[in-house]
């Protein structure tokens, strides 16, 4: 029990060391919050394009543009889907960035990139299954009304898409909040790399590792509350 | 009003449509009747292009909406279209459904669309439901609101799409006696049905389908009571 609370002591009280927690969750919420909303823009944009494509009429001619966009969006997803996030982040950093000064801000902005751009990928592909889900009556009851593409799909097929897939999204969003603590192998000092600098300091290793296990926890326990809510309000429509 | 020249239609090389040519005029209702497969609804979905054809023209007074050039949009805005499985917007209220195109459109705004909206749902018989959800609409209600939604845009024509063949038989009359106000209100309609007492009531003029070729036409005394074709007959004595 002693040595329990000496593991509190020096994890929390000596030197200030919760500040290491504070500073390393706020880097962390910072790069979650900003790469979930990159991830999310690429993702909506890159699953507009492919089902623009999958959902093209046959016998009508599919423009240069649409097919170049297809493209560059399959060969996206497929090379990020199928390399280490750990992979792209050291070579966002050390190699894209290689010329770059190694302050925080640079790091995290750095991480917000790496992020961003991996759950795009991930992220393009959960809303790409909503618009597939989306019966085709939906879309030819807007064009049938002289609606364009766009705003149908934005007024009519999103908004209906993104509520059948915000369970995935939610999913996805928890993953990426989890695996930000990998920032910590381009020196980046979130909350994980906060507990391994006071684990060197005072050679603590139980509390510090607990404490941030339970603060990733809270943090998860909250989003999925927050997402439950925000279903909920979806919902609204279905209601009978 | 509409005139069809040589239209074909094939899906992956099985001809739906072979080679039709027809005219409609303003004020007329054509009932399009036949057996299943026989290419009644393809036909009337290339009228506002939701199917584009392989080849023929069809022309919407003297534009031709098979051009690539032709804005279709602006050519939807004044063909109105009622699906069978009515198509509302599942994610928008009834009143939403019927005021987001001409809203979007700019042919009206906000306050003048909700006027419109509420004078239509009456029309209907549905004034109480414009904070209604889809959802909690039956059938009949649902496709008396698809109807409502396609009036807002004022147009010069409609498509019906089999608008009866998904209700229950007890909420069929009153999708039917809409389609009949509209009928004598002077509406140019075109209505591909399994009705056969609507289109001998309301029809100017029928016209048999099969296998793709319009086989028979005339007025529904013509048609119904005394057709000359094998083909019809056959039909006729299997659905009267």
């Amino acid at each position: 029990m002693d040595s329990f609370k000496l593991g509190l002591y020096q994890t929390f009280v000596l030197d200030d060391n919760y500040q290491y927690f504070i500073k390393g969750l706020g880097v962390t919420l910072i790069v979650t919050i900003f790469a979930c909303l990159l991830g999310l823009i690429l993702g909506v944009v890159l699953a507009i394009i492919r089902s623009a494509y999958d959902q093209r009429q046959p016998g009508r001619k599919v423009s240069v543009i649409l097919r170049i966009l297809n493209a560059f969006a399959k060969v996206y997803i497929t090379v990020i889907r199928g390399t280490p996030t750990m992979v792209q982040l050291l070579i966002m950093w050390f190699v894209v960035w290689a010329s770059a000064r190694s302050t925080d801000a640079n790091l995290i902005r750095c991480a917000i990139l790496s992020f961003g751009i991996n759950s795009g990928a991930y992220v393009a592909e959960i809303i790409r299954s909503g618009i597939m889900s989306i019966d085709k009556g939906q879309m030819e009851a807007g064009r049938s009304l002289g609606l364009s593409y766009g705003t149908t799909m934005k007024n009519i097929i999103i908004p209906q898409a993104f509520k059948n897939v915000l369970p995935a999204l939610g999913n996805e969003l928890i993953t990426l909040l989890k695996e930000t603590s990998i920032v910590t192998v381009i020196g980046l000092k979130d909350l994980t790399k906060g507990a391994m600098i006071i684990q060197g300091k005072t050679f603590q290793a139980f509390v510090p590792y607990f404490a941030i296990a339970i603060i990733y926890l809270v943090m998860v326990m909250l989003l999925s509350w927050l997402l439950g809510k925000m279903e909920r309000r979806l919902r609204e429509s279905d209601k009978r | 009003m509409i005139s069809v020249e040589n239209l074909s239609k094939s899906f992956d090389g099985v001809d739906v449509l072979n080679n039709i040519s027809e005219k409609i005029e303003p004020g007329e209702k054509v009932v399009i009747i036949g057996p299943s497969g026989s290419g009644k609804s393809t036909f009337l979905r290339c009228l506002n292009m939701l199917e584009v054809p392989t080849s023929g023209k069809i022309f919407f007074d003297d534009c031709e909406i098979t051009s690539p050039e032709t804005d279709i949009d602006k050519v939807r805005m004044r063909l109105g279209m009622v699906f069978q499985h009515f198509n509302l917007f599942a994610n928008l209220s009834i009143e939403d459904n019927l005021t987001l195109a001409p809203v979007k459109l700019k042919l009206m705004t906000k306050d003048e669309a909700h006027e419109e909206a509420l004078r239509l749902l009456e029309r209907v018989g549905l004034p109480d439901k414009a904070d209604a959800y889809p959802a909690q609409l039956s059938g009949g209600q649902k496709q008396r609101v698809a109807i409502a939604r396609a009036l807002m845009m004022k147009p010069e024509m409609m498509l019906f799409d089999e608008p009866t063949s998904a209700l229950d038989p007890e909420m069929v009359g009153e999708v039917l006696e809409i389609m009949k106000e509209l009928a004598e209100d002077g509406m140019t309609m075109v209505v591909v049905t399994h009705e056969m007492g609507f289109a001998r009531e309301v029809a100017t003029r029928v016209l048999f389908m099969d296998e793709g070729n319009i086989i028979e036409q005339g007025t529904p005394e013509e048609v119904f009571d005394h057709p000359q074709e094998e083909r019809t007959k056959s039909f006729l004595s299997k659905v009267l």
